[in-house]
């Protein structure tokens, strides 16, 4: 097959519509699910917790006409049972899904996932359009586990252990409760659950960023894929997903 | 009540009931000795069942215990410590309170306020120790520093550490009177020069009550050993070893600002409006929410005020490590592990920013460089190997 460089234009792909573009359904309907629930809960955890870590604002008149403080608070919790929820629905769809589900992992058994994990760097740093992946490529993949899985992981048990302290004798001080001390103390364990927000926020931000970017830059349906499940290639892009046998 | 029930459900330990091997005059013999009538006595059984956390029905059973079996004899000693837990203690400013508590225990031995001094008081020690062996109940005030042989502590000619080994071997449990015992206080802040120890870490074959606080509520002494004579079994323990009848609830939970804290409104800088006004210490560095004591309950000086009462925030005394847990008067902690000043809200701005302004570099050079359009394609290898729905 020869190798194609040049721009293709709108001709081109009027001619043989088949070349260029191909649909390939990589997203199962539960990692779309719980991404989008996860997004959301998300921007619901980090913007009550940041009041809570830090009320900016106060409401006027007498103490029992409000509950500003209360509702940040029932919110973040209602919001860190559905992302825990959400979590573990992911979990299980690591081992349930097909093998894109399973293309965040940090492979780093594999001499591939290195390999594709330096390559991908180095394309982002040179603007380069880059070969194309289905699923996620290796630094997507291990930014994802880091930010999402890990953190993610974190900030559930450390907020179910804080959020136990409501209740002494409950069963999340029973399952959660020993989190406190080990950690340093309720008072610490507060000040690296905030911390780790922080984390997960800057996580976003890069992952808000290189979806877009990835989006224009590849053509790929990035965005679209999290709704459809699907992504597109075009012929001859080379399918650099082979790491993930 | 949950905490009544839970308390019944304790485990009592080998070799209990520890009152049965006790001897001498009870309780209730020693107040009347000391001219305390029998309606006072009752109004003590009454109020001490009730700071236990226990129903009106006990209090018969309480007040059969404090006349019927002996005292328990209590040997005190003082190790790294400021003293503030015996001033704590011998000022109850109820005359009862403190009367029970002093002759209640039968403090046979107590550094600061016994008559004995020199050889004399070091003699009731050891007969203490070879003459009731098992049966007496060691409080430690303050720590032992174990550094260098433990040589930044010495009492009699020895070292703390040696003595209260000794001590703690014949004893029946061990009670960790303050924070210093129970968890370091401000011996054991970093970098802790003299490795001050907590009694917990260093006794492992006895029971050790850890009673923290800076210091603890002089009545919690009164509680525990009012609940062992009466029950024949140590309280329930919560996992840093304090007795949960008066540490289970956080000082937040049961704090009369609370209802300004689920509300929104905070003291924003002190002397505002919002300080006169009362409003919650959140802002204002307030350990309340972290942290386990009896104060909101029981306030101090026979319920005159407490800190939060008195418009200061919560310092978290009860808790370990409170003072590597600054600057008091800020919300959220530093990072240690950083070992820089920074608040966890500071760090994560900075992160945070960070990564923007490197998504934002990187968005402005591929606009430069006019990449953002699908112009190059890689060299073709193989066009299979797609998976998924083809």
């Amino acid at each position: 097959m020869a190798i194609e460089t040049r721009p293709f234009t709108t001709e081109d792909f009027a001619r043989n519509p088949d070349d260029y573009y191909r649909a390939g359904y990589v997203w199962q309907v539960p990692v779309r699910v719980t991404h989008w629930v996860t997004a959301l809960s998300i921007t619901a955890l980090f913007l009550t917790g940041l009041y809570i870590a830090n009320p900016v604002f106060s409401p006027e008149g007498e103490a029992w006409k409000n509950f500003t403080m209360g509702w940040m608070r029932k919110i973040h919790f209602a919001a860190g049972f559905i992302f825990a929820v959400s979590w573990l629905t992911r979990a299980y769809w690591f081992f349930a899904g097909n093998n894109y589900a399973r293309s965040g992992f940090p492979m780093f058994w594999r001499a591939g996932w290195w390999r594709d994990l330096w390559h991908q760097l180095w394309e982002y740093l040179k603007l380069k359009r880059g070969p194309i992946h289905l699923g996620h490529n290796a630094l997507g993949g291990l930014s994802y586990t880091l930010g999402v899985v890990v953190l993610g992981a974190f900030q559930i048990l450390t907020g179910l252990a804080l959020f136990s302290q409501d209740a002494p004798t409950g069963p999340m001080n029973r399952l959660f409760g020993w989190l406190l001390p080990f950690l340093g103390g309720p008072f610490r364990v507060t000040s690296y659950h905030l911390l780790a927000a922080w984390f997960v926020f800057t996580f976003v931000i890069l992952h808000v960023y290189i979806v877009i970017y990835d989006s224009t830059q590849y053509r790929n349906g990035l965005i679209s894929g999290m709704i459809t499940g699907r992504k597109f290639y075009q012929r001859g892009d080379k399918v650099q997903d082979t790491w993930l046998g | 009540m949950p905490s009544e029930s839970m308390n019944i459900r304790a485990s009592t330990l080998a070799g209990w009931p520890m009152t049965k091997s006790l001897s001498g005059p009870t309780t209730y013999e020693v107040l009347r000795d000391h001219g305390v009538d029998r309606r006072t006595f009752l109004k003590f059984a009454t109020g001490i069942t009730a700071t236990m956390g226990l129903e009106a029905t006990f209090v018969p059973q309480v007040v059969h215990a404090l006349e019927s079996k002996p005292r328990i004899p209590v040997l005190w000693m003082e190790g790294l410590s400021c003293t503030c837990c015996t001033e704590s203690f011998i000022r109850s400013s109820h005359p009862l309170v403190g009367d029970v508590i002093l002759n209640m225990l039968s403090l046979d031995y107590h550094p600061t306020i016994q008559v004995a001094a020199g050889f004399q008081a070091e003699e009731i020690v050891d007969k203490l120790i070879h003459d009731k062996p098992g049966q007496y109940v060691l409080a430690v005030e303050g720590n032992a520093p174990l550094a260098d042989g433990g040589v930044y502590c010495l009492e009699g000619g020895r070292t703390f550490e040696d003595r209260l080994r000794e001590a703690a071997s014949k004893a029946r449990f061990v009670v960790a009177w303050g924070n210093c015992a129970s968890a370091g206080c401000v011996q054991a802040a970093a970098p802790n020069p003299t490795q001050a120890t907590p009694i917990g870490k260093m006794i492992s074959d006895k029971p050790v009550i850890n009673v923290s606080g800076c210091p603890p509520i002089p009545i919690v002494m009164t509680g525990i050993l009012t609940y062992i004579l009466t029950f024949d079994r140590l309280p329930e323990l919560d996992r840093l070893g304090r007795p949960k009848m008066f540490y289970q609830h956080r000082i937040h939970d049961k704090c009369y600002r609370r209802a300004f804290f689920d509300a929104g409104q905070y003291v924003q800088s002190w002397d505002d409006e919002g300080a006169r006004l009362g409003h919650c210490l959140y802002k204002m560095g307030c350990r309340g929410p972290t942290t386990y004591n009896y104060c909101s309950t029981f306030k101090w000086n026979d319920g005159v005020s407490w800190p939060v009462g008195s418009g200061h925030g919560c310092l978290g005394c009860s808790e370990p490590g409170f003072w590597d847990d600054g600057p008091f008067f800020q919300r959220l902690a530093n990072i240690p592990q950083i070992n820089i000043d920074s608040w966890p809200e500071t760090v994560g701005k900075v992160v945070a920013g960070a990564a923007a302004i490197g998504a934002g570099a990187h968005a402005v050079s591929a606009i430069a460089k006019n990449a953002v359009k699908p112009t190059e394609k890689v060299p073709v290898e193989s066009s299979s190997g797609v998976k998924g729905e083809e």
